[in-house]
C-alpha cells in the first residue's frame, strides 16, 4: 500500500475525509478485482464441467451475468472521479475563466444527478420488478440492490472529492444544482414534443461540453426528457441501463482487458516485437513498420486498442525515437497502428456492435481479419511513403534468427489461436473464449515466471475498473436507445441516408457521411450502441450485406480514435510517451488518409457486392 | 391521443408484428384518435423479459410473450410448456379456454400483467444432421437449448448433452460441430436458414410455444372501460389472426426449407419419447399445482 499517503496527510477535518475518501476507494478497487476474479473461476469452472465431463452448469452463465452487474456497481463510484470518468474537456478550455468555472460546476452537478437517478431509480426497480429468476432461484431485485448503493457510493464520493479541493460552499452549490437536476426531472412539464430523445440529446450535449462524464450525461440528458413527454420513468430507466450490462457476451469485455494487461505484465508482448523486427526491420522506416507488425501482433491476442496503444507507446516510442523519429512522429505512428486492434479479432468494438445488433460474433471475426488486412496493408503503404528520411534500422535478419524469434514469440502468438480458435471452431461462446485466453496467459506467464502475486493482483484490479467504466457506458447508451426506438429516430436517419436514391452505393456513402460526423464528438463505443442499431436496417434494406456493414461501421468510428477533438487514441500514445497531443495530431494526418482510403476500398468493395435482399 | 408503445421481437413482415397492425386498425376504427400506437420493431426494446419488466416500470405498454419468458413471475404457467402433453394445436386452444387458461389469467393480473388473449407460436421440433427417429439415437449427441432447467432436463432425461447458445451464435455452432442438434418451431427454423446446417426436422412437436397478448396493469387502470373493452376485444381477434398467420407461414416455411434440401422425418416409437418426458413433469409438478394437473391435460380431449 502507498504508505506517503500518511506522511503528508492533511490535518483535521480535511484530513479525516481524505483517508475516508481513500480508503473507500482502494476497497471498490480490490472489491472489483475480487468479483473479477470470482466470475473467471466461474466460468473457467463451466467450461471445463461442460468440455472435459459434459455437463455443464446451468446457473452459471446467469450468475456470471449478475456478478457482471455487481462489477459495474462496484466500478461506478470510481469512474466517476477517477481518471477512468470519459470527460471531454478539449472545449471548455477554449473559453473564458468564468465560464470555465461555471462548466465545472455543471459538469459536477450532472455527475451527482445521474448518481442520484442510479441510487433512487434502481431503488424504485427494488420495489416493483417482481419475479424470481428461474435459473438462479434469486429474487430479480437482487441486482439493482447492488446498483442503487454503487449510485450512493458515487454521490458520496463526488460529493467528498469536490469538498477536499474547492470547500464546502463549492461542494454544496454542486450538490444543490445535481439534487435540483433531480427534482426538475421529476417536476417540470415544459411540451409535449413528438421527439423528445431530440431534448435529451441537446441535454447530453450540454453535459458533454461542460465536461461531465460521458455515462453520467447520457443518463441525465434522458431523464431530463421526461419534462420533454418522454415516457421512460426512472425505475425503467435504471432497469434499461442495467439490462444494457445484463448479457454473457459483454463479460468478454473485462477478460480480454485482463488477458491484454497479462500480455504486458508477463513480458510476452516483448517477444513478439523482437519476432516483428525480425520480419520487418529492414525495411525503409523498419522501425516504424516493426510497430505496425508489432501492432498487428498484438492485436490478435488482445481486443483493446488503448491497450495496444498504451503498450507501444510504453515499448516502441523511446525505440523509435532513440532512431530518429520526432517524438509526435513515434506517437502518432503508435495511435494510428493501434486502431487495428478493434478490427483484428478479438475485438471489443465487434462485442459492443454483437451485442447492440445481434449481429454473430463469429461472423463479425471474419469480416474483421480481412478488414484488417486491408487496413494493416494501407498503414504499411503510409509508413513506406512518410518515412523517407529514416535510414534501414538494421541488417535484414538471418533464416535462423528469424527462427529463433519467432519460437520465442510462440507463448504470444498462441494466445491469439487460443482465442481465434476457441470463437470460430472450438468453444462455443466468445466470452469462455476470452476466458480460456486469460487462463491461457496466466499458466504461460507463470510458467516462465514473469508474473509475481503482486503484478497479478494488480493486473486483475486494473481490468476490473477499466471494464466498469466501459460497462457503465454501454448500460447507460441502452435507455438513450430506448428514448430513441420509440421516437421512430430510425425512420429518420433512412430518410437521410437514403435521401439519395436507396443504391447501396448512395447509402454506403451517406452512412459513412453520418458516421464521421457523429463519430467526431461521439466516444467510440458510444457512437457504436447508438448508432448500429438505427443505420443497420437502412443498410440490410440496401442489400449491403450487415456484416459488412458492421464491420465498416467500426472501422469508420475506430478512426475516430486518431481525429480531435476526442480522439482516444492519440491521447494514450500522448499521456504514455509525454508527446504533445495537438503535435500528435498534425503527425498523424498522412496514416489518417492512408486509414480512410482503406476505408473507401472496404466500402466501395461491399456496396459493389451488395444484392437487394427478397422478403 | 395517449400514446401505447408496443414492443415486437421482429419485423414488419412477421406474425409478431402483424398482429398489432391489426389490434390498430381495430382499434381505430372503433375508438378514432384516442391512441397513438407506437410498434416498436426488432427487438428495439430489448427481449421478451426485459419487455416484460419494462411493462412492470411503465416504459413500455403492450407486447407479445412466451409463457416461459413469464414464468419468472407466474411459475404456474410453466404446465403449458410441459413436453409431450399437448397432442396439437386443437388441444392446447382447448385447454387454454376452459379452466387453466382462465386462472393462469388471474395469476398473470397478479402480477400487473392483463392478458385478453393466448396465441400459438406452433411446435417446437428437434432438428438434426441425421434422421434421428428414435430417442436411443440421441445418446452422447450434443443439443443446443434455450437456458432453461425445464428443457435441459428434458434432453438429459431423453440421453442428449444439452448445451446452451445463444440464437445468434447457433448455426455457427451447428456448421463447426461444437453441436449436432436443436429445437425450434418450423417458422423459426426457415427464419434462421437453419435448414443449411440441420437439413433433418423431425416432427416431434414435443412443446407447443403458447405465448401471451397482455398489456400493462398501471396503463389499463387508466382507461375506462368501455375502452379497455374494445381493446381487450381487439386482442383478441389479433389473437386469433395471429395464430392463422403462423400456420400459413409455417407452411410458407417448410416450403422454403424443402426447396433447399431440408426433409422432414416423423419420429418413431412415441411411447419411448413420452416416458424420457414423465421425469420432466415429475420435476414441473410442484411448480404447477401437482403432476395430477398434467396428467388431466395429457388425458383430456
Ligand atoms: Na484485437
Ligand atoms: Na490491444
Amino acid at each position: 500500500m502507498d504508505t506517503s499517503l500518511e506522511t503528508a496527510a492533511p490535518i483535521g477535518a480535511s484530513g479525516r475525509v481524505a483517508v475516508t475518501l481513500d480508503m473507500i476507494e482502494l476497497a471498490l478497487k480490490w472489491l472489483g478485482g475480487a468479483i473479477l476474479a470470482v466470475t473467471f473461476v466461474l466460468v473457467m469452472t463451466s467450461v471445463t464441467l461442460r468440455y472435459v465431463f459434459g455437463s455443464g452448469l446451468i446457473w452459471s452463465e446467469e450468475l456470471a451475468i449478475w456478478l457482471n452487474v455487481l462489477l459495474v456497481s462496484v466500478g461506478a463510484p470510481l469512474a466517476v472521479t477517477g481518471p477512468l470518468a470519459m470527460r471531454l474537456d478539449v472545449i471548455v478550455r477554449f473559453l473564458p475563466r468564468t465560464v470555465q468555472l461555471a462548466a465545472r460546476v455543471l459538469a459536477d452537478a450532472i455527475a451527482i444527478d445521474a448518481s442520484i437517478i442510479l441510487a433512487l431509480g434502481a431503488a424504485g426497480v427494488v420495489g416493483a420488478i417482481g419475479g424470481t429468476s428461474t435459473v438462479l432461484g434469486l429474487p430479480e431485485w437482487l441486482r439493482y440492490a447492488a446498483v442503487s448503493i454503487g449510485g450512493g457510493l458515487s454521490v458520496l464520493l463526488l460529493f467528498g472529492r469536490s469538498y477536499l479541493q474547492d470547500g464546502l460552499p463549492r461542494a454544496l452549490l454542486v450538490l444543490a444544482i445535481g439534487a435540483g437536476l433531480y427534482v426538475a426531472a421529476h417536476e417540470l412539464q415544459i411540451a409535449s414534443l413528438a421527439t423528445p430523445s431530440l431534448a435529451a440529446g441537446a441535454v447530453a450535449a450540454i453535459g458533454l461540453i461542460a465536461g461531465a462524464p460521458l455515462p453520467h450525461t447520457l443518463l441525465v440528458g434522458v431523464s431530463l426528457a421526461a419534462p420533454f413527454g418522454a415516457m421512460l420513468p426512472e425505475p425503467a430507466l435504471v432497469q434499461n441501463t442495467i439490462v444494457g450490462v445484463s448479457k454473457f457476451l459483454l463479460l468478454a469485455i473485462p477478460f480480454f482487458l485482463l488477458a491484454g494487461g497479462l500480455l504486458t505484465e508477463g513480458g510476452l508482448a516483448d517477444r513478439l516485437v523482437r519476432f516483428a523486427a525480425s520480419l520487418v526491420g529492414h525495411l525503409r522506416g523498419g522501425l516504424a513498420q516493426t510497430t505496425l507488425v508489432s501492432s498487428v501482433m498484438f492485436s490478435g491476442a488482445s481486443g483493446s486498442s488503448i491497450a495496444n496503444a498504451a503498450f507501444g507507446a510504453k515499448v516502441m516510442v523511446p525505440a523509435l525515437v532513440a532512431h530518429g523519429y520526432t517524438l509526435p512522429r513515434a506517437a502518432a505512428v503508435v495511435a494510428a497502428t493501434a486502431m487495428l486492434d478493434n478490427i483484428i479479432p478479438p475485438s471489443i468494438a465487434f462485442l459492443i456492435l454483437a451485442s447492440a445488433t445481434n449481429l454473430s460474433v463469429g461472423s463479425l471475426l471474419v469480416g474483421g481479419f480481412i478488414a484488417g488486412g486491408v487496413l494493416a496493408l494501407a498503414l504499411g503503404v503510409g509508413i513506406y511513403i512518410t518515412s523517407r528520411d529514416e535510414k534501414p534500422v538494421r541488417e535484414p535478419a538471418s533464416g535462423r534468427e528469424r527462427a529463433r524469434s519467432f519460437v520465442e514469440s510462440l507463448p504470444a502468438i498462441g494466445l491469439g489461436i487460443v482465442v481465434v480458435v476457441g470463437i470460430r471452431f472450438g468453444v462455443v461462446t466468445t466470452t469462455e473464449a476470452s476466458a480460456l485466453a486469460v487462463a491461457y496467459a496466466l499458466v504461460v506467464c507463470l510458467m516462465l515466471r514473469t508474473l509475481n502475486g503482486r503484478s497479478l493482483a494488480s493486473a486483475f484490479c486494473q481490468a476490473a475498473g477499466e471494464a466498469a467504466a466501459i460497462g457503465l457506458l454501454i448500460g447507460t447508451a441502452a435507455p438513450f436507445a430506448f428514448l430513441m426506438a420509440v421516437d421512430r429516430v430510425s425512420d429518420l436517419v433512412t430518410t437521410v441516408v437514403t435521401a439519395l436514391g436507396g443504391s447501396a452505393l448512395a447509402v454506403m456513402l451517406l452512412a459513412n457521411v453520418v458516421l464521421l460526423a457523429a463519430g467526431l464528438l461521439l466516444d467510440i463505443g458510444a457512437a457504436i450502441l447508438l448508432l448500429a442499431p438505427l443505420l443497420l436496417p437502412a443498410a440490410t434494406l440496401a442489400g449491403i450485406d450487415p456484416i459488412q456493414f458492421g464491420v465498416i461501421l467500426v472501422v469508420n468510428l475506430m478512426i475516430h480514435g486518431l481525429t480531435p477533438p476526442l480522439g482516444i487514441l492519440v491521447y494514450v500514445a500522448s499521456g504514455v510517451s509525454g508527446a504533445r497531443p495537438a503535435q500528435v495530431f498534425r503527425e498523424v494526418v498522412p496514416l489518417l488518409i492512408a486509414l480512410l482510403c482503406a476505408l473507401a476500398v472496404l466500402c466501395i468493395f461491399s456496396a459493389l457486392t451488395a444484392a437487394p435482399t427478397k422478403l | 391521443a395517449t400514446t401505447i408503445t408496443i414492443s415486437s421481437l421482429l419485423g414488419a413482415d412477421k406474425p409478431e408484428t402483424k398482429i398489432w397492425f391489426k389490434v390498430k386498425e381495430i382499434v381505430d376504427a372503433k375508438l378514432p384518435g384516442r391512441f397513438d400506437f407506437r410498434i416498436v420493431q426488432n427487438a428495439a426494446l430489448g427481449g421478451e423479459k426485459e419487455v416484460a419488466e419494462g411493462i412492470r416500470l411503465g416504459s413500455i405498454q403492450a407486447s407479445l410473450s412466451t409463457v416461459s419468458a413469464m414464468s419468472s413471475w407466474v411459475p404456474e404457467s410453466q404446465i403449458l410448456d410441459a413436453p409431450f402433453v399437448f397432442r396439437d394445436a386443437g388441444h392446447v386452444r382447448r385447454v387454454l379456454e376452459g379452466q387453466i387458461g382462465n386462472e393462469l389469467k388471474t395469476k398473470f393480473a397478479a402480477q400487473n400483467f392483463i392478458v385478453p388473449g393466448y396465441i400459438n407460436y406452433g411446435a417446437r421440433h428437434l432438428l438434426a444432421k441425421e434422421a434421428i427417429t428414435k430417442p436411443a439415437q440421441l445418446a452422447g449427441k450434443r443439443i443446443r437449448v434455450i437456458q432453461s432447467p425445464l428443457h435441459t432436463e428434458l434432453w438429459k432425461a431423453l440421453g442428449a448433452n444439452p448445451t446452451p447458445i445463444p440464437i445468434t451464435e447457433t448455426y455457427n455452432a451447428l456448421q463447426t460441430g461444437v453441436v449436432d442438434m436443436m429445437d425450434l418451431t418450423k417458422s423459426a427454423y426457415a427464419g434462421f436458414k437453419l435448414y443449411e446446417v440441420v437439413p433433418y426436422l423431425i416432427e416431434t412437436a414435443h412443446i407447443w410455444a403458447t405465448g401471451v397478448v397482455y398489456f400493462s396493469a398501471p396503463f389499463w387502470k387508466t382507461l375506462k372501460s368501455s375502452e379497455q373493452e374494445v381493446l381487450a376485444a381487439a386482442a383478441l381477434e389479433g389473437a386469433h389472426h395471429f395464430d392463422a398467420l403462423i400456420v400459413e407461414d409455417e407452411t410458407a416455411s417448410m416450403a422454403k426449407a424443402a426447396a433447399a434440401g431440408g426433409k422432414t422425418v416423423q419420429p418413431e416409437d412415441r411411447p419411448a419419447w413420452e416416458a424420457g418426458a414423465r421425469g420432466v413433469w415429475a420435476a414441473l409438478g410442484p411448480k404447477v399445482g401437482g403432476v395430477d394437473k398434467i396428467e388431466a391435460i395429457a388425458k383430456t380431449a
